[in-house]
């Protein structure tokens, strides 16, 4: 019981605003104190937290993250992000709806890689908001594509949060196994979730292009082609595609190419990936040494937020399950009428409404290791269960009134565009990623048949 | 207030030793990925491994994610859930501010600080080296990161709480702010 007032009251003072990841590390503190007082806690639980820390220093797979991090700075600093998005717009020339279905391609290629849902929606409302309502979009069918391409990138690998997700699911992998008696342990990677999430993602990627080209062929009005003029061609055309569109392209191929054929881990692909950007920008002159420290700079900042939150998330789930939080929360979902599909319905639509106040780093590191051993204990599959939880979350994200993509691009876009606009903007998306839930409820094997022939 | 303002400059002198570590940090980002495409290569192209040029990248990692942390906090980079805070004054701001790193911040970096001391203490005694054959031998120097963390954080929040204090004051001295 004292485990659930701990959520609920962690829960109360994020509301306050104080950074997340010191309110969680401080009032886990404070109920550990209070239990070590009473003597409900046997305070020597809490001597295992400096090894904790250090196996969140020591860990091999979470490198990634500041690789993948810094291959998005470099990537958003060197203004690629922008010069594909334009190069694309060029090759589809006249086609109608060609300007959102390049938002779509480049939100889904090159938006996410630093992993926060915020930044990503402001960079992308910024780099097309203005250009799309200039061309004469429709404000609600522009702003939806921005938020539904700004949040599609979370899902699509390379993504920070999957590498966080598949290294917390990997764990609660194990402790499943072991829970069950299971002593020849089989493991999911990062590598796995990566290639699990390639084919739904590009599913809803394509939902998303024929959803806005039929709206293109039955509204022209929402989303007129550009002036003929406007359009580039011929040699032009192809240079323009040489140097905005090649140069990213292979860059993305490369580093998702190699973890697909089983070349390079994650980690190694980062670095390669990483280096690769570095090596883009460099090319094109932008790597002087104030520019290279700024984009360590930013680099170094996103990856100590992230990590401390890490840190946080691990203080609260040892006082939580401390006070026998873990046990609570597998008898809760056990006893749910429906078995493993009642568990994961309960599951899926808690971690919708967290998905309101909190963003995706911090779900994955404090709900994710709570409910993911009892949920693979029933018998899921763990890369399912990620590629579920992923989308679902993506679908949180969009949902008005308290999705944070929409909360984050209206902070960004111009007065002509209404709250009501926007809210009716993301719907259609909203329906699309509903489909794709359940469709990968009835068919898992859209996400786990990859993997099984990668691997 | 002469006490308050010498307290004030030297916690600002500790801010601009973290902002030191920060530098240091992001330069640590490039190097890592410099020498993580550096390990690919060699691996790949001519099948030579090293545990120890693995240890140094993990080694860079997690003196970023620690060392970085204070400065972040100092430019606000720590996420916070703003759906109540940013339409808050700027005084009501201050307040949230001075509570948390009262009740939160600081008491967390205590415990951290006490709790890892013995721990990290341990791993000097035995001038703990890497468990992996070839790894490198500053295990304990690594360890102690944890604490040079908890310190660095607890001065920055404690620079946090006394300017929050500061523009809590002001805010409460113009009557409408």
């Amino acid at each position: 019981m004292i485990a659930l007032a701990m959520f609920v009251a962690v829960c109360a003072v994020l509301l306050l605003g104080y950074p997340v990841a010191l309110t969680l590390a401080g009032v886990a503190l404070w109920f550990a104190l209070f239990g070590t007082t009473v003597g409900l806690v046997d305070p020597s639980e809490l001597l295992a937290f400096p090894s904790r820390l250090f196996g969140i220093m020591s860990n091999q797979t979470l490198v990634a993250v500041p690789l993948f991090v810094l291959m998005g700075v470099v990537l958003e600093k060197a203004k690629l992000a922008e010069e594909l998005l334009d190069a694309m717009a060029a090759l589809a020339g006249r086609m109608r709806g060609g300007l959102g279905v390049s938002v779509v391609l480049v939100g889904a290629l090159l938006a996410a890689s630093t992993g926060i849902v915020g930044a990503t929606v402001v960079t992308m409302g910024l780099l097309s908001l203005p250009t799309m309502l200039k061309r004469g979009y429709s404000p609600a069918v522009a702003s939806g594509t921005i938020a539904a391409a700004g949040t599609l990138g979370q899902i699509i690998p390379p993504s920070i949060v999957l590498v966080l997700l598949g290294d917390v699911l990997s764990s609660a992998y194990q402790q499943a196994q072991l829970a069950q008696g299971i002593f020849s342990l089989q493991t999911v990677s990062v590598g796995d979730l990566f290639v699990g999430a390639l084919i739904p993602g590009i599913l809803l990627v394509s939902a998303y292009i024929i959803y806005l080209i039929v709206l293109a062929a039955l509204k022209p009005e929402t989303m007129p082609a550009p002036p003929a003029d406007e359009c580039p061609r011929g040699i032009k055309l192809w240079a323009q595609l040489a140097r905005g569109m090649a140069p990213p392209l292979l860059l993305i191929v490369a580093v998702l190419g190699s973890i697909m054929l089983g070349f390079a881990t994650p980690t190694e692909a980062a670095a390669v990936g990483a280096c690769g950007a570095l090596l883009l920008a460099a090319v094109r002159g932008q790597l002087n040494r104030a520019a290279l420290q700024s984009a360590g700079e930013q680099c170094a900042k996103i990856t100590s937020m992230v990590f401390l939150i890490f840190i946080g998330a691990s203080l609260f789930s040892m006082v939580f399950n401390a006070y026998g939080g873990d046990e609570h929360v597998h008898n809760l979902l056990t006893a749910l009428p429906g078995g493993a599909f009642g568990a994961m319905v309960c599951v899926m639509v808690l971690m919708f409404l967290l998905g309101f106040i909190l963003d995706f780093i911090e779900i994955t590191f404090v709900v994710v290791p709570i409910v993911g051993p009892v949920l693979l204990q029933l018998g899921l599959d763990p890369v399912w269960l990620g590629v579920m939880m992923a989308i679902n979350l993506q679908t949180s994200f969009l949902t008005p009134p308290f999705g944070f993509a929409l909360f984050y691009l209206r902070g960004v876009a111009p007065a002509q565009l209404t709250t009501p606009q926007l809210y009716r903007g993301v719907v259609p998306f909203i329906a699309i990623q509903v489909g794709m839930l359940i469709l990968l409820a009835l068919w898992p094997a859209l996400a786990t048949w990859l993997p099984s022939v990668v691997y | 207030m002469a006490g308050v303002s010498s307290v004030l400059a030297v916690l600002r002198g500790f801010e601009r030793v973290n902002r030191l570590f920060f530098v240091m940090a992001a330069w640590a980002c490039l190097v890592m990925a410099v020498l993580g495409f550096a390990i690919v290569v060699a691996r790949y192209g001519f099948s030579v491994g090293s545990i120890a040029a693995q240890e140094v990248v993990m080694y860079l990692h997690a003196f970023i994610l620690l060392c970085a942390a204070a400065s972040t906090l100092a430019c606000d980079g720590h996420v916070r859930v703003d759906i109540f805070y940013s339409r808050w004054s700027a005084q009501r701001r201050a307040l949230v501010n001075l509570a948390g790193s009262l009740v939160l911040l600081m008491p967390v970096m205590l415990f951290i600080l006490l709790i890892s001391w013995e721990y990290v203490a341990h791993a000097w005694a035995r001038h703990e080296a890497s468990a992996e054959a070839g790894g490198l031998a500053w295990v304990y120097l690594l360890k102690s990161l944890i604490l040079l963390f908890a310190l660095q954080m607890l001065l920055q929040g404690a620079l946090q709480a006394v300017q929050a204090w500061a523009d809590w004051r002001s805010g409460a001295a113009e009557p409408g702010a």
